[in-house]
């Protein structure tokens, strides 16, 4: 009877690591936001840029995957938000990140790429955080050498944009919208637009038609939601654009107030947003969240090594980026059409280029390029 | 065309409610410099009731069944929660400046610095965050009217601007500024208002109570920022509140001044710049005669430029008008019987 028992927890055991081994963050929503620790430490710490907590996007995926390996571990964790919301300088990120490691934080995520100048100086003065930096890129210490607290994670954008642009023609759109935030500076936004913009041309040449795409920055700069963003976009759908790309955390507030007034559609960002609004027909997916969890993973795996400095890159291949099949929403594009796509990019048939500076109307000859500015 | 009329209408019912909200307060002797900050109080208001209202799940059900009547009613619900609100919190500035003979500039300024931090200390209370958003969808799906709910199968001029991708708070904004500007000119209530901005001791003489009518006109003008308020966070910020309303309170007082505190004015005034705003977000897609070509696009100017048009608009027409702009003669003076 013992040794049944006693094999029966070392199979418990088993099953249950191998069940936490798979970044699962689904339900991660339903985990509270605060908690409080005995001893008022956090030892998991999230931090944003600019944009809210609850952006229903990229910020909340990111928090998602925090609070799923703090719950599955029993970790304590924050979050911490930069003064002055949508106004926050270098200087309130680098409090906010100060604040979360004399909170005792001994991984503090930051996402977003704005926390690159805070994030130096932080990293360079607290060695002994390990940082993961979310859209980030390798930074370099005060003595010159690429710091080892810190572990950027970049995504392949470009690979759900194009799912994204590719799914929307071949599901019969012509009119399509892209609205991005950051003003044209954000990298990953770049990409995602690029992506998009080449998803659109592939689906359109293989149709044999000429799909017309409105192409903006304006009004994103803050990543906010705004009257003007929601004119903006109201007079796009006035004129007979079907479907907007809003990509940009809560400037998806203003677009799919703007979609649902004239009965179209939104594709939404980050994560799937189809749970926010009717309007939602897809969503470019990156996997923010299983990213935050499993560079937190690495560190209480002891493999921190691996990402350490020049960290990580995920794609397709890592399924980071792509399409939601679980709410589906297609008719004509379907799952299985899609997930032959995907397969090809994970095999490195399909390609998509990542260099945004590409983007022209000329290199896209199936579609008919008008740059909003 | 009639994108372009909805859209300013858009703009310009905040404005015109928050402006003649200010008439209100100025025409009894109180000037209300608070507006804005009793439309950032309001719209939080407002928005935390429909987040609450849709948390309960109380209209959940009339959604899904698609009964329209019920949603607009909480809509209506909203409404005058928030005006409700925006009168008690405008009570501080009356009993400031009306009590305590406080200067009102100072007492205005004071709540304007108050309701956006009070606004969002309470958003990160209950929401975590700096915004506070629809418990669920958008605006435009929940309380936005179509032609094809009302029933409408027909396409013209009328039924496409003022019956389609509307908002009952529109046309409920219109009726209140209607029938408040007949309050303040045609009634015994609206002159003896009046005439407590004009001359209090006169007014006093005759037996009415300055300070009633004065309290009155503040919390007229309470009610209506609130209400103005959240009007301007469900119509334009899809049903959010953040702690601030883009400047309108401020522009609303600038409209006042433009309109020359007379009801009439301000309602072109603030159509004049709702129209200047909505060029400037969307002339890129404007086509006023339908006919295809894009006139505003192609004329190739900076969308700068047309950003900075309702300003500068602005700018020009007050330069040239406010020669003959002619404020309530008491406004800003605290009321003290003794001082005749």
């Amino acid at each position: 009877m013992k040794k049944l028992l006693s094999v029966l927890i070392v199979l418990m055991l088993v099953l249950g690591l191998t069940v936490t081994c798979v970044a699962d963050i689904a339900g991660a929503d339903d985990i509270e936001d605060t908690m409080t620790s005995a001893d008022g430490t956090y030892e998991l710490a999230f931090i944003t840029d600019v944009g809210q907590l609850k952006d229903k996007s990229f910020n909340q995926g990111t928090w998602n995957g925090v609070k799923s390996y703090a719950a599955e571990h029993g970790l304590s964790y924050k979050y911490y938000q930069p003064a002055n919301g949508d106004q926050a300088t270098d200087d309130d990120r680098y409090d906010a990140i100060k604040a979360a490691v004399d909170g005792g934080a001994k991984v503090a995520v930051c996402a977003g790429y704005m926390q690159g100048a805070a994030l130096t100086k932080a990293a360079d003065e607290f060695k002994d955080t390990m940082f993961v930096f979310i859209d980030g890129w390798p930074l370099t210490g005060a003595d010159g050498n690429i710091m080892s607290n810190v572990a950027p994670v970049v995504f392949k954008e470009e690979q759900c944009g194009y799912f994204a642009g590719y799914a929307l023609v071949k599901e019969g759109f012509e009119k399509i919208g892209f609205c991005g935030g950051g003003g044209g500076t954000n990298p990953a936004c770049c990409r995602y637009g690029y992506g998009f913009a080449q998803g659109i041309d592939a689906a359109a040449a293989e149709l044999g038609k000429t799909v017309d795409l409105n192409y903006s920055w304006l009004y994103g700069a803050t990543f906010s939601a705004s009257p003007e963003l929601q004119t903006m976009v109201n007079g796009w759908y006035e004129n007979g654009i079907e479907v907007v790309f809003a990509c940009g955390g809560p400037m998806f507030d203003s677009i799919t107030a703007a979609a649902a007034e004239n009965d179209c559609f939104v594709v939404g960002v980050d994560s799937d947003q189809s749970y926010d609004s009717d309007t939602v027909v897809t969503s470019a997916l990156k996997g923010v969240g299983e990213a935050a969890y499993l560079a937190i993973a690495k560190y209480y795996d002891g493999n921190w090594d691996e990402i350490a400095g020049t960290g990580i890159n995920l794609g397709a291949a890592e399924g980071a980026t792509g399409l939601p099949t679980e709410t589906w929403s297609m008719q004509t594009y379907t799952v299985e059409e899609y997930e032959d796509m995907l397969a090809a990019v994970i095999a490195g048939e399909l390609a998509v280029d990542d260099n945004y500076e590409n983007l022209s109307d000329e290199a896209l000859e199936s579609v008919n390029l008008s740059i909003v500015e | 065309m009639a994108f372009l009329i909805r859209q300013t209408l858009i703009y310009a019912v905040p404005l015109m409610v928050v402006a003649l909200a200010g008439v209100f307060a100025e025409r009894s002797g109180i000037i209300n410099l608070a507006l804005e900050g009793i439309m950032i109080f309001g719209a939080f208001i407002g928005v935390l009731f429909v987040h609450l209202v849709q948390k309960w799940g109380w209209f959940e059900a009339a959604k899904e069944v698609g009964n329209w009547g019920a949603m607009q009613l909480f809509l209506l619900m909203a409404m005058a929660v928030s005006a409700a609100l925006g009168m008690v919190f405008s009570l501080l500035l009356a009993f400031a400046a009306i009590n305590l003979r406080a200067d009102q500039t100072i007492g205005g300024t004071a709540l304007n610095l108050m309701a956006p931090a009070l606004v969002l200390f309470l958003i990160r209370v209950i929401n975590n965050q700096n915004t506070m958003q629809m418990f669920k969808g958008d605006s435009a799906s929940w309380f936005m009217l179509k032609k094809k709910m009302l029933g409408i199968t027909g396409s013209n001029f009328f039924i496409d601007t003022f019956l389609n991708k509307v908002y009952l708070t529109t046309y409920i904004c219109v009726l209140v500024f209607i029938v408040l500007s007949v309050i303040l000119y045609k009634t015994r209530f609206g002159l003896r208002l009046r005439s407590c901005g004009e001359n209090p001791h006169a007014a006093d003489s005759l037996g009415i109570n300055v300070l009633k009518m004065r309290y009155h006109g503040v919390m007229i003008s309470g009610a209506l920022s609130g209400m103005g308020g959240f009007v301007y966070a469900m119509t334009t910020a899809n049903c959010t509140a953040n702690g601030e309303v883009a400047g309108f309170g401020f522009l609303a007082l600038a409209v006042m001044i433009f309109g020359n505190w007379k009801p009439l004015n301000i309602a072109g005034a603030a159509l004049l710049f709702g129209l200047f705003k909505c060029i400037a977000a969307s002339y890129y897609s404007l086509d006023i005669n339908g006919d295809g070509v894009y006139l505003l696009k192609e004329i190739g100017l900076s969308s700068n430029f047309y950003r900075l048009l309702p300003y500068l608009i602005t700018l020009i027409v007050l330069a040239f008008t406010s020669k003959s702009s002619r404020a309530p003669k008491a406004a800003g003076i605290p009321y003290d019987i003794g001082s005749r």
